[in-house]
């Protein structure tokens, strides 16, 4: 509890004792705003730790072997996840649902297991160590959350997002209308893997150690990002940001639960599931968490005649 | 011409869906696509809107070719179309819903909207507008604008992919059974807006069951049958011709139908009348084994069933017949108890049909045999059979029965490692039939037995059905085949959009008119 009133007694001091947190709840928010993307337009992709990876590695590869500015490598890894988004889509969207899933998954898996593992240059098992300045980007990468939540939001109102509602509504009736499935797909895929491509640069540099674990790059990671959705609830931008938030912000919920925190974080997960399976800001906004079988008012018939 | 099919082909495995048909739609008509079930109407129109790839044909929309062009495109070319089984966004409202049917239209606005730019809400403003007449267009009122799509009432869902397709400005409109569902007010509806929408110059094809609808407003019906074209003409020259009659009605064995083609004109008064009228020659038995007592089934705002009270006797046969979508399926799948009621009442032998579980029911000694038969492809004869005795464990007595089954179906004796997938039509037919039995029925529900097979195959399936019965089982079977029921059937139900529209013996139906104008309308 100490760490929600330090929270409002003192946020100058509660900033500077947590910028890590705030950095990973602000990283965190940016991939859960890839797994919107995806989600929006009706594709259950896993891939967003495959594309965090190739975001991570390239940037410090390139400050390790080029010394090329910070800035400079976040981009050249965020284009680098966006061009493996095009080369990953094009052979698994022709797939839905779990099958999109599973296939997602190997590719994650064949990233890090395959190429990770045993290409030198990777550092293999052992990963990166690297020097830049970790911290000093937190602003950044709160600025950077805000902006691509609102960029997100925007695309979401336009020709492009009603085409992607009407994709994840139902494929069929999308075609009848005029509107190319496959194509508007594909364009959901690459921006899903160039904002994980962005998260996964911002997040090589939080640390000073990038690694191939597969709590940072592997399944584990994809269900945690999924997580993020289903907690949040994936129909509106932000339902996947506060599910970030709140998933990061855990361990910190429960201190008090020491050695069963988990336990406590698994039944909290279960509990908003059952009582709100549209996630936390879904339909009807933050609506209160209530049960199908509560009492509710009920609704006057109207009066015949 | 503005649509120009020629010689399109379909199959589906050794399934010829669409045979080679040629068609011309008139700029500016109303043009009719009606058949009895599975003729291949939905594939046809499957295949013009590019949901399905042609295997033979071409197809022309005006100058442009529509052969081997994606959906989106075909689309984008002006030909819109709603769906059999309404497909609707269901989660977005229903201004959006048709906001989405101006895509093609609609400059890409991705950057302007990044920056909300005042101009680009203007061309909101105006779309919205414009989304807003077409709700009008099709008599929907403003107020469902704001509604989600899967809130309305079903008639209006049908108008609202109706006002979506026309987002489209399309030059043709395919209409997919449009009326599917509807009471007779609510078709009504349907058909004005039909003729008000051709009025301002759209072409339309329509496709639909109900006879009276598609007999009315179309200029030229064109009718399929197993794929093929069996007939092209104005509404009355089609009524009256007889491949067409015998495709609805079916073929009765040796009986001819000898009655007088009431072809057209036939109002719905009269028709009512003549129902009332119908001779009650064979009346319904005193002591009966189903008590079926103002059953009235509905799915969500769609009323399957209104109202039916029926009774079968032990040691008959009894058939409900009617056109598609008259609810036969609804009353067998209640009286089993897969569907619950909502109002009514249903015993057999004592057991309460509505409240039972369907396990406990089947126990009793009902056994329906389903439509499209449900046997399970991929396991050989032998074990489809073994799996309907899965709830009796005597291993000697189950094979023994088993046994019996073969004898009396020899093809599947013959045929036990087989697949069942392997099997032809009737053949599957015959086994769903003989798994039915091997539960032991007193009351056997058979549902469409006929339905998609060949003419000796029919005979075969009908014949295997008057041993069944002669061995003492009672029977309640729904056919589309009505000619072939009502020659078995010691009574029968003529059924028409949820009601019993008459009854009596299977031979005074056979002759009566007023059957003949439940299937084709009038």
């Amino acid at each position: 509890m100490d760490f929600f009133i330090q929270l409002f007694t003192d946020p100058v001091l509660f900033w500077n004792s947590h910028t890590l947190l705030i950095s990973q709840i602000g990283i965190n928010g940016i991939i859960a705003t890839s797994m919107f993307l995806v989600l929006y337009s009706g594709q259950l992709s896993l891939a967003a730790p495959g594309f965090m990876a190739i975001g991570a590695y390239t940037s410090v590869l390139m400050e390790l072997y080029w010394h090329t500015p910070l800035s400079v490598n976040i981009v050249a890894g965020t284009l680098l996840a966006a061009g493996g988004g095009v080369l990953v889509g094009l052979p698994v969207l022709r797939l839905r649902g779990v099958f999109l899933a599973i296939a997602t998954i190997g590719f994650v898996e064949a990233l890090r297991l395959g190429v990770i593992l045993n290409v030198p240059i990777t550092g293999e098992g052992l990963g990166l160590k690297h020097t830049a300045d970790p911290l000093g980007g937190v602003p950044m990468i709160l600025v950077s959350l805000v902006v691509v939540v609102f960029l997100v939001w925007r695309l979401t109102k336009g020709r492009l997002g009603s085409a992607w509602a009407a994709i994840r509504q139902d494929e069929i009736a999308a075609l009848s209308q005029g509107i190319s499935v496959a194509r508007y797909k594909m364009i959901a895929f690459i921006f899903s893997a160039l904002l994980a491509g962005y998260a996964g640069a911002l997040e090589a540099h939080l640390t000073f150690i990038v690694s191939p674990g597969d709590e940072q790059y592997g399944v584990t990671r994809a269900v945690q990002v999924l997580t993020f959705a289903v907690l949040g609830g994936s129909g509106f931008v932000l339902g996947p940001v506060a599910g970030a938030l709140i998933i990061t912000l855990l361990p910190y919920i429960f201190l008090q639960a020491g050695p069963y925190l988990n336990v406590f974080s698994g039944v909290f997960l279960i509990a908003v599931i059952v009582f709100r399976p549209q996630g936390i800001v879904g339909r009807g906004g933050l609506a209160i968490v209530r049960p199908s079988w509560w009492p509710r008012a009920r609704t006057r018939a109207p009066s015949p005649g | 011409m503005l649509l120009r099919l020629d010689d399109v082909q379909r199959h589906f495995g050794g399934v010829r869906a669409v045979d080679g048909v040629s068609l011309e739609v008139e700029q500016g008509s109303v043009q009719g696509l009606i058949g009895p079930n599975g003729a291949g109407k939905t594939t046809l129109v499957n295949v013009i809107t590019g949901y399905a790839r042609f295997q033979g044909g071409r197809a022309w929309l005006e100058s442009d070719e529509l052969t081997g062009l994606p959906a989106h495109r075909i689309a984008g070319l002006g030909v819109a179309r709603t769906f059999q089984n309404i497909r609707l966004f269901k989660d977005l409202t229903a201004i959006e819903n048709v906001l989405i049917g101006m895509h093609t239209r609609r400059r890409d606005d991705t950057l302007a909207q990044l920056a909300t730019l005042p101009i680009f809400r203007s061309a909101e403003r105006s779309r919205t507008k414009d989304a807003y007449a077409l709700l009008e267009a099709v008599a929907l009122p403003h107020s469902v604008g704001t509604r989600r799509a899967a809130t309305l009432p079903y008639g209006d869902q049908r108008r609202l992919e109706i006002a979506r397709a026309l987002a489209l400005r399309p030059r043709l409109l395919i209409l997919d059974e449009p009326a599917a569902g509807m009471n007779p007010s609510e078709k009504q509806g349907m058909r004005e807006l039909i003729e008000r929408l051709n009025a301002d110059g759209l072409t339309i094809l329509l496709i639909d069951h109900d006879m009276r609808l598609v007999m009315g407003v179309c200029k030229r019906v064109a009718v399929l049958n197993f794929g093929k074209k069996i007939a092209d003409g104005t509404p009355a020259e089609v009524s009256t011709d007889a491949g067409v009659i015998k495709a609805y009605l079916g073929s009765g064995g040796d009986k001819e139908v000898t009655s007088a083609p009431g072809a057209s004109g036939v109002d719905e008064a009269t028709e009512v009348e003549e129902a009332a009228t119908t001779s009650r020659a064979a009346r319904e038995p005193d002591k009966a084994i189903l008590h079926v007592q103002d059953l009235t089934v509905s799915y969500g705002a769609v009323v399957a069933v209104r109202g039916v009270s029926f009774r079968v006797a032990a040691g008959e046969v009894v058939a409900l017949i009617g056109a598609n979508g008259a609810g036969k399926s609804t009353i067998l799948n209640t009286l089993s108890g897969l569907i619950r009621p909502e109002s009514g009442a249903a015993t057999f032998d004592g057991l309460d049909l509505a409240h039972a579980k369907a396990s406990a029911i089947v126990r009793h000694g009902l056994v329906q045999v389903p439509e499209g038969r449900e046997i399970l492809a991929r396991q050989t004869v032998l074990e489809n059979l073994e799996l309907a005795t899965w709830a009796r464990r005597d291993g000697a007595g189950t094979r023994k029965r088993i046994e019996d089954v073969m004898k009396r179906f020899p093809i599947l004796g013959e045929r036990r490692a087989l697949s069942a997938g392997s099997l032809s039509g009737g053949e599957q037919q015959m086994l769903a039939i003989a798994r039915g039995l091997l539960a032991r029925p007193r009351l056997l529900l058979l549902d469409e037995p006929s339905l998609g097979l060949a003419p000796q195959m029919v005979d075969e399936v009908f014949r295997a059905i008057e041993e069944i019965h002669q061995e003492g089982t009672t029977i309640l079977l729904v056919e589309q085949n009505a000619l072939r029921a009502l020659g078995i059937a010691d009574r029968a139900y003529v059924i028409e959009t949820g009601r019993i529209l008459l009854s009596g013996s299977g031979d005074d139906l056979l002759h009566n008119p007023a059957v003949r104008r439940a299937y084709l309308g009038g």
